[in-house]
């Protein structure tokens, strides 16, 4: 088993074009080894169980413990039975196994947290904002949407809020979530190597059109994102943006004082790209 | 035996009413339960239907909503927890050799509140949608403006599930006074049977957590009714998350429900452990494996669950350091359930393993709740559970664990079946059941593991992954249908059974099998004692002697008639702890015979009841609804005054092991017990404030929020008079300790004089705030204004009204004590002082928090 996960642990850091591990990935790989190990877990706890069961089943004949163990006694004190030390070895076997794979998948929670090192990759910034039912992006020109285009290998930060009730915004495919609560900030960040079309969902109940509340994600060649995204330019944006083309970091998760007003997402619904 | 305790025969309808009995409410928990089963498990079926293909074409979008929502707001409440109960309630005391519960109108009380809070959630659906913001209710879906119509069903389910927590609280105190104040001789804590001893360490889980949770469910009720803003997070309408009025006000409702939300969970396990591990020891005629590390591991687990809930919260944007504690807390909490598992499976070796029925639900809960423990870990693993959040991974790990759990009790079902009725069930049929149980379970819930990827609470889903929702849907209607096997089972077995006789499984060691079946009115024949390491039965000559030997050591008390206390039908069920931990207690050891019949707590609740559902709809001003909840109150008020001037005996144990409370007499216990919950409901309270105000901003709070007019001294006042007020509770005591019956009476009339002073204070002070006009408050401060008005407002409320049930005691207090009573025997004093002195301590942290900082 150590080899196994060893094997996958060298395969950690393989670079895609852009130079960025895929949150989609390391979630993949995590996914896989807990899937192995845990079934294999499951299965020999599972057998170990009803080899005990079968092994010393009662079948009707006479104890061929009698002369070993003593049988509970009626109105007798509860005390513990034998075997103490077995349990003690078993326990220790699971709980190695536990606390080495959570150990394990740590170093990557802190890769998904800090995300990419931010110097070496130019992020894009999209505001997100939930209402029910849909979701509506804001980009750093102050275009809004109800579609997310993003461009392909690059990386891209959401800041994630919502104007109703709690939502959470999900791109199941590229395995990116996070909560949007009213009054909040959450952030994320993923990169698709893919081109494509993909889902948003929410996965918080929201009300009645919670099941519908699905947006769609484009995922564009870099040269079409870009080609795009200048067509919208002073379409709808005030003209006075300071986070212009994604130049500004991200501020630590959600604070729950809001970030600096020129970040805020314009409150028009809909948008252009709809 | 079965004379002059005033209790009709079992074959009586009115006996079901009248009953305290432990074993009869027992049943009567175990029934009703079983019943919200079938009510929840309907609910599953139709919302299973309709995910058999994507699209909501069956029960429409919000019917599918109230589907899902109810099916776990009653399985988790109405159901699991209470069908365990009844196990509690019927077996506790048999295993630790009590007659009874401590406090036996009190659970009759709990029962029928119980009860009556299920009966409101029902009526919930005839007031027009009921709630539909799923059993988590997320804040701020769960507030008026959120939930469309009138919104009176979501209001209902609120009050029923705050009926539902004072039925809990209620019960937790009684348990732990039982257990801590009525083993049979001999019996430490530890020795106590394992059942047992999961039911003592689920109630303290209960008693703190369900605190928090009736903190979070009275803030909620407020915003329904009255009108607070606490879960509101744009008040004046505007919705940029950077202009929010209460930024906090989502998380305040996820923090306090996982704070109750996680140790939930434990609290739905524990008992369902504490059965497989008696049936794993009955069934293979061995003792548990590492009985003391087990012991170890679920006080280890009863304690840590409380600091294990952010790990429902990992998206909503906490740090990385708290993160990384509570995914340590998580790891560490599901290590100790490791070293269970182990140990129920190596208690199997060298036994004499019998595939009875309760064995075999008890050996499938254990292998269910492997898998669900598998499965749980992949949660713990933080960037596994980012995608997993939300989606039916979540609901097919907590299934099988919660299942499991339930399957565990329906095995005990099996298991006590015939100690409860006296009868034997068809075994064969219960084998099929299990067998068509298990089929159906995993049919059920592990395709769910497999189409993960769809969204929790949703009802369309990819084509792809029909096929498993279809399988699923099989699955549940198996699984239902296995339960007319058991219904069938045990309902036709009544008359046609076998009798059972006092014990039908080999190697069963606890007292209740020692006993026969069903086990008499008073439960043994003669007084248990473990005394010589066995159990045995003393008879009343022996017991004479020891009690006589164990005098000097404080046992057996003079007869008390420390009756006090009344209601305040604002806030019924508060006043029903206090007016019952006073109930007048005749203890002349032995003597009387115990009494087993009231009416009270079925009227106390029914009045509950009817004041609740009037609540419910106040606020549309109707005539019926404002009627029923006046009407309602009066009956509440009444019956529990009513119940304080019933004598009701229920003796105290002449010998028992009453460590580590040997010391503490039964009411005062149970008053500790009840204001140890009541810290917790305040500090919820407190909390919630610290958390809204640090999270729109400490010192904008004070300087956006709250108006000039806001000023310290009307808090000033009312602090020295309830500083005084204590003072005074003090000198009554010392004038009933010296027989000063004008003392006494003096005393408390003072205490009761200065506390209406605080009230009056109090109310002029309201009264101008809510009617000023600054150029900021145009409108006046009222509930509604802001949430620093709404925090103000609602928390010296919760404390002005604990102020108001004080008074009321206080009254009744002093009228009986001008009629002589109380006269060397303090003891009620001293109970009301306690509870008196909690309030004032409150206070001490509410003026600062509200008036200075």
């Amino acid at each position: 088993m150590p080899s196994f996960v060893l094997s996958h642990t060298a395969a950690v850091f393989p670079l895609h074009g852009g130079g960025v591990r895929a949150p989609s990935e390391v979630f993949a790989q995590i996914f896989e080894v807990f899937l192995l190990l845990g079934t294999a877990v499951g299965v020999v706890v599972v057998a170990y169980t009803m080899y005990h069961a079968l092994k010393y089943r009662d079948d009707g004949g006479a104890d061929p413990y009698a002369d070993k163990v003593e049988r509970p006694q009626m109105g007798e004190m509860p005390t513990g039975g034998s075997g103490g030390r077995k349990v003690f070895y078993s326990f220790s076997i699971s709980a190695i196994i536990v606390v080495s794979l959570i150990a394990w998948t740590y170093s990557q929670l802190l890769y998904i947290e800090q995300g990419p090192d931010p110097a070496q990759t130019d992020a894009l910034e999209i505001d997100v904002e939930g209402f029910r039912f849909g979701w509506e992006f804001a980009y750093p020109n102050n275009h809004t949407t109800n579609t997310l285009y993003v461009p392909q290998d690059r990386v891209v930060r959401l800041q994630v809020t919502s104007r109703d009730v709690f939502h959470n915004f999900g791109i199941p495919e590229l395995r990116v979530k996070t909560d949007a609560i009213p009054g909040q900030y959450t952030s994320a960040w993923f990169t698709a190597n893919e081109t494509g079309t993909y889902e948003a969902k929410c996965y918080e109940l929201c009300g009645s059109g919670h099941s519908l509340m699905i947006a769609e994600v484009r995922v564009l060649p870099q040269d079409e994102y870009e080609s795009w995204y200048n067509g919208t330019e002073g379409s709808t944006g005030s003209g006075n943006q300071t986070a212009a083309n994604g130049t500004e970091t991200a501020t630590e998760s959600a604070d729950l004082a809001a970030p600096t007003a020129s970040a805020a997402p314009a409150a028009t619904a809909g948008g252009v790209g709809a | 035996m079965s004379h002059d305790h005033g209790l009709p025969p079992k074959s009586s309808v009115s006996r079901w009413f009248l009953t305290t009995n432990h074993k009869d409410i027992g049943v009567l928990y175990l029934i009703t339960a079983l019943f919200f089963l079938v009510f929840g498990g309907v609910l599953a079926l139709l919302f299973r239907l309709e995910l058999i293909t994507p699209g909501a074409d069956l029960l429409g979008q919000m019917g599918y909503n109230q589907a899902v929502s109810t099916h776990g707001l009653l399985m988790v409440f109405w159901f699991i927890s209470p069908f365990a109960f009844g196990f509690a309630n019927y077996l506790v005391p048999l295993q630790i050799g009590a007659d009874d519960l401590a406090f036996p109108r009190l659970n009759a009380l709990s029962y029928w509140l119980y009860l009556f809070s299920g009966l409101l959630m029902g009526v919930s659906f005839f007031q027009g949608t009921t709630f539909a913001g799923g059993w988590t209710m997320y804040a701020p879906l769960n507030t008026p403006a959120y939930i469309p119509g009138e919104g009176l069903g979501a209001t209902s389910v609120v009050l029923a599930l705050i009926m539902f927590t004072a039925a809990v609280t209620l019960g937790s105190v009684n348990f732990l006074t039982t257990m801590y104040r009525m083993r049979a001789e001999g019996l430490r804590m530890r020795d106590i049977p394992i059942f047992s001893l999961s039911i003592n360490l689920t109630v303290w889980m209960m008693l703190f957590a369900f605190a928090a949770l009736l903190a979070a469910l009275m803030i909620l009720a407020s915003d329904h009714i009255l009108g607070t803003t606490y879960f509101q997070y744009s008040i004046d309408g505007t919705t940029m998350a950077t202009d929010a009025d209460n930024p906090g006000a989502s998380l305040l409702w996820a923090h306090l429900f996982w704070f109750f939300g996680h140790p939930e969970v434990y609290i739905v396990f524990f008992p369902a452990l504490g059965v497989m591990a008696e049936c794993f020891q009955t069934f293979t005629g061995r003792r548990l494996v590492g009985r003391k590390w087990f012991i170890i591991s679920m006080v280890l687990v009863a304690i840590q669950s409380f600091v294990v809930w952010m790990h429902h919260m990992f998206l909503t944007g906490i740090n990385l350091p708290i993160k990384t504690i509570f995914m340590a807390t998580t790891i560490g909490i599901s290590l100790p359930f490791d070293l269970m598992v182990f140990s129920l499976i190596y208690t199997m070796a060298k036994g004499r393993v019998r595939f009875t029925t309760p064995f075999l639900f008890s050996l499938g809960a254990l292998i269910l709740f492997i898998i669900g423990g598998i499965t749980g870990v992949f949660l713990g693993a933080i960037v596994l559970d980012y995608q997993f959040r939300g989606t039916y991974w979540v609901v097919a790990h907590f299934h099988y664990v919660m299942v499991a759990g339930a399957t565990a009790l329906f095995g005990g079902l099996y298991y006590w079946y015939p100690k409860i009725t006296g009868k034997m069930y068809n075994e064969r049929l219960g084998q099929i059941q299990f067998g068509v149980y298990f089929l159906g379970f995993n049919l059920l819930y592990f395709p769910m593991f497999i189409a993960w990827e769809t969204p929790r609470r949703v009802f369309v889903y990819p084509e792809s992954l029909q096929i498993w929702h279809s399988m699923a849907t099989v699955g549940g209607f198996i699984l239902g249908a296995s339960f007319l096997l058991m219904f069938y089972n045990l309902f036709v077995s009544l008359w046609r059974g076998e009798d059972a006789g006092d014990n039908p499984w080999a190697y069963a060691t606890s007292a209740e099998w020692a006993v026969s079946s069903p086990p008499p009115l008073e439960n043994f024949p003669g007084v248990p004692s473990y005394a010589t390491g066995k159990l045995e039965f003393l008879d009343d000559e022996t017991v004479a002697e020891r009690t006589e030997r164990a005098s000097g050591a404080g046992h057996g008390h003079a007869a008390t008639d420390g009756g006090t206390a009344a209601d305040g039908g604002a806030v019924t069920t508060r006043a029903a702890a206090t007016a019952t931990a006073m109930e007048p207690a005749h203890e002349t050891a032995g003597e009387e015979h115990a009494s087993h019949a009231s009416f009270w707590p079925f009227l106390v609740s029914l009045g509950g009841f009817v004041t609740f559902l009037g609540l419910s709809g106040v606020r549309t001003g109707s005539v019926v609804y404002l009627s029923m909840a006046a009407i309602g109150g009066l009956v509440t008020f009444g019956s529990l005054f009513g119940m304080t001037r019933e004598p009701f005996h229920a003796p105290e144990m002449a010998i028992a092991e009453r460590w580590p409370f040997s010391s503490v007499e039964k009411m005062k216990l149970g008053m500790w017990t009840f204001l140890a919950s009541d810290i917790v409901l305040f500090g919820a309270f407190i909390g919630s404030y610290a958390f809204v105000r640090v999270a729109y901003g400490w010192t904008a709070w004070h300087h956006d929020l709250i108006p000039a007019e806001h000023v310290t001294m009307p808090g000033l006042i009312n602090t020295y008079l309830l500083l005084t007020s204590s003072f005074l509770v003090v000198l009554a005591m010392v004038a009933a300790e010296r027989e000063s019956k004008r003392g006494t009476v003096a005393a408390l009339v003072g205490t009761f004089a200065l506390g209406v002073g605080f009230l009056i204070n109090k109310g002029l002070e309201w009264q101008h705030l809510f009617h000023i006009h600054s150029e900021a408050f145009p409108n006046g401060w009222n509930l509604s204004t802001n949430i620093a008005s709404s925090t103000f407002y609602l928390t010296t409320g919760l404390h002005g009204a604990h102020v108001t049930i004080g008074l009321i005691i206080c009254a009744y207090m002093a009228v009986r004590a001008w009629n002589g009573a109380y006269q060397g025997d303090d003891r009620a004093i001293e109970y009301f002082g306690l509870y008196w002195h909690f309030v004032d301590i409150v206070w001490l942290f509410l003026f600062p928090l509200f008036y200075i900082l």
